[in-house]
């Protein structure tokens, strides 16, 4: 059997509110198989984003570690964690985050710019990623003159352009309707067939549905984890 | 990442566009003030260059209120390791009005020390004075082009002399034998005439207003400048190491108050673009956020920031140079034109000027950037 792409041992994460101790996350521990295709679902204030941007070096854990390709991703220090973002995570928004000022092409272009991919391969890997989304016509428009659609999808090229071991999904769907949700669905879907790890947090039960596993959450403890038959 | 900066910059127009005008005035100020501290000490410097080697004699009691009998060059030049001695009355051309910057004056001296005081000096037209002449004078290039004079014009002189209780003018006409060609120091401002005639003119008898001495080659100026204050009676000696010290401190006050000027423009001018920047980073914190969730280094987000406000900067200092340069050249001009020149835009000032832009932008942008590049990409990327 593989190792784990990311396992989560023992991970919990206290706020401050004031003088009261918040405890978003207890105690958490699982594993990610290369190419699952997962969803974190669960009422407001269960963890689930706080989960999220443990993994995804965004936010530190109280205790507890998480492991991306054998890595201990939270022992990371703040010079070493920008690297780990690049080369291991890719993130995809609610909002989709994309830069107002930049195409499309730019917007993709920006996550290898970090990676100091030099400017031919860029291109190269940005008209790629942007075709396979299917906006080949539409890589020199801005976000402003895109679609929800097709803002997210030039958002989940971003993710995937510095070939990351898992991609990480905050509400993807949140922002667009349901035509574009399906749409967005699919995509990842069609990623994950293709051996890319995606994470998704999500309210929809439509599209945690759609996902191969399904982690509910509640008060920040792990209240299922279900694997989906036959999809 | 030059794009993306560039690319910032032009997306807010009006804002860079007020920002670089703020930068523009402070280096503008600069290079005004700059090019007049500069032209200040050069105008000292050749001015000091030209005499150096001689030591000035003033009387005891003032430099302009004392009688220097000219009989006292006669005592000078007894002194072992003088050269020569001679007297140079010196008197303003117009005595109604003394300016400030660069009043002509009316030079007394004997036609034969000519080679002794002007150095190699040349002629641009013309010839110099020579024994026996009257009424006759050399111009220099900034009196000549005041009064539009060639050699064999007319020239008119007042001098002011007390009788009693009331003043009296009087006029007389030189006739312009040479102009000397543009030296960058006081001679431009001269009118040479002989010294007898400016004695007689003036109504000052035998009297000069201070002495030349010219140490013999190899002789010490300092201590022979000593040795003719203890030689000679009622008199104070200059050294040229005391005359440039002294020249030079009254030079550092003037170059503190332009300077200080300037600076405090180009600050006012560095805040204008640390408010822009912060503005700018504080709209773009989700932008920021974003990119050190896609794995930006600090030092990224500190290098586009920062090159941003460093852009500006140089735009700015650009500007400045472009506009204080063009108003520099046109008030020396007009200026010219007036017999005087107030202003010089060196290679050092305008270096000065270009560096003291960018580390204006620079040192504006550290802050806003520093705060751009140590948010939290958490909090950045929720931050509405």
């Amino acid at each position: 059997m593989n190792d784990p792409i990311v396992s989560v041992r023992n991970l919990s994460k206290t706020y401050m509110q004031g003088k009261i101790p918040v405890h978003a996350l207890r105690d958490v521990s699982f594993d990610v198989d290369k190419g699952e295709f997962l969803s974190i679902v669960g009422p407001s204030g269960s963890g689930k984003s706080t989960f999220l941007s443990m993994i995804g070096l965004l936010d530190k854990p109280t205790t507890g570690s998480v492991f991306i390709d054998g890595i201990e991703v939270t022992k990371a220090t703040d010079s070493d964690a920008p690297r780990i973002r690049r080369e291991k995570i890719g993130f995809v928004f609610q909002h989709f985050n994309l830069i107002p000022t930049l195409s499309a092409l730019e917007n993709v272009d920006l996550a290898m710019r970090f990676a100091r991919v030099s400017k031919a391969k860029r291109r190269e890997r940005a008209v790629e990623l942007l075709t396979q989304m299917g906006l080949f016509d539409r890589m020199n428009h801005k976000p402003s003159e895109l679609s929800g659609g097709e803002q997210q999808r030039v958002a989940i090229a971003r993710a995937m352009a510095n070939h990351p071991a898992i991609i990480l999904a905050d509400e993807p769907t949140g922002e667009v309707d349901t035509k574009t949700r399906d749409m967005i669905v699919e995509l990842l879907h069609g990623l994950s067939e293709n051996g890319q790890t995606i994470l998704i947090v999500t309210h929809d039960t439509a599209v945690s549905a759609r996902t191969k596993r399904i982690i509910r959450m509640l008060d920040g403890m792990i209240e299922s984890d279900t694997k989906v038959e036959g999809y | 990442m030059f794009d993306i900066i560039f690319r910032n910059i032009t997306q807010r127009k009006l804002r860079t566009g007020l920002t670089v005008f703020g930068i523009a005035l402070g280096i503008f100020a600069v290079i005004v003030m700059g090019g007049m501290s500069e032209h200040f000490n050069q105008t000292f410097d050749r001015s000091i260059s030209l005499t150096a080697d001689k030591i000035r004699v003033f009387p005891e009691i003032g430099f302009g209120g004392g009688n220097l009998n000219e009989s006292k060059a006669r005592e000078v030049k007894r002194v072992p390791g003088v050269a020569d001695a001679y007297g140079l009355l010196q008197a303003a051309l117009d005595p109604e009005s003394l300016g400030f910057f660069g009043g002509d004056v009316v030079i007394g001296v004997e036609p034969e020390k000519f080679p002794s005081l002007l150095k190699d000096t040349k002629l641009s037209e013309g010839r110099f004075l020579t024994v026996g002449d009257g009424y006759r004078t050399v111009l220099g290039s900034s009196v000549a082009r005041e009064f539009n004079l060639k050699a064999g014009d007319e020239m008119q002189i007042k001098s002011k002399r007390m009788q009693r209780t009331s003043s009296i003018t009087h006029a007389r006409n030189f006739t312009v034998v040479g102009v000397m060609e543009y030296t960058g120091s006081f001679f431009d401002n001269g009118v040479l005439i002989p010294l007898n005639i400016a004695q007689k003119f003036y109504n000052r008898g035998d009297t000069v207003s201070f002495i030349l001495a010219v140490p013999d080659p190899n002789v010490d100026a300092e201590d022979l400048s000593k040795r003719i204050e203890l030689n000679v009676e009622n008199i104070k000696t200059f050294s040229p190491e005391q005359l440039r010290k002294q020249i030079e401190q009254s030079l550092i006050v003037f170059t503190l108050i332009t300077i200080s000027a300037a600076v405090l423009a180009a600050i006012i001018g560095g805040l204008s673009v640390m408010n822009t920047m912060l503005m700018s980073v504080s709209e773009r914190t989700k932008e920021f956020g974003l990119m050190k969730a896609l794995g930006a280094q600090t030092r990224d987000i500190l290098y586009m920031t920062m090159g941003e406000a460093a852009i500006m900067g140089v735009l700015g200092g650009i500007c400045g140079i472009i506009g204080g340069g063009a108003l520099v050249y046109y008030l020396n001009d007009f200026l010219a034109s007036k017999g005087t020149v107030l202003f010089s835009v060196t290679p050092r000032l305008l270096v000065i000027a270009l560096v003291f832009s960018i580390l204006l932008g620079v040192l504006s942008g550290l802050y806003p950037a520093y705060r751009a590049a140590k948010m939290s990409p958490m909090e950045a990327l929720r931050y509405e």
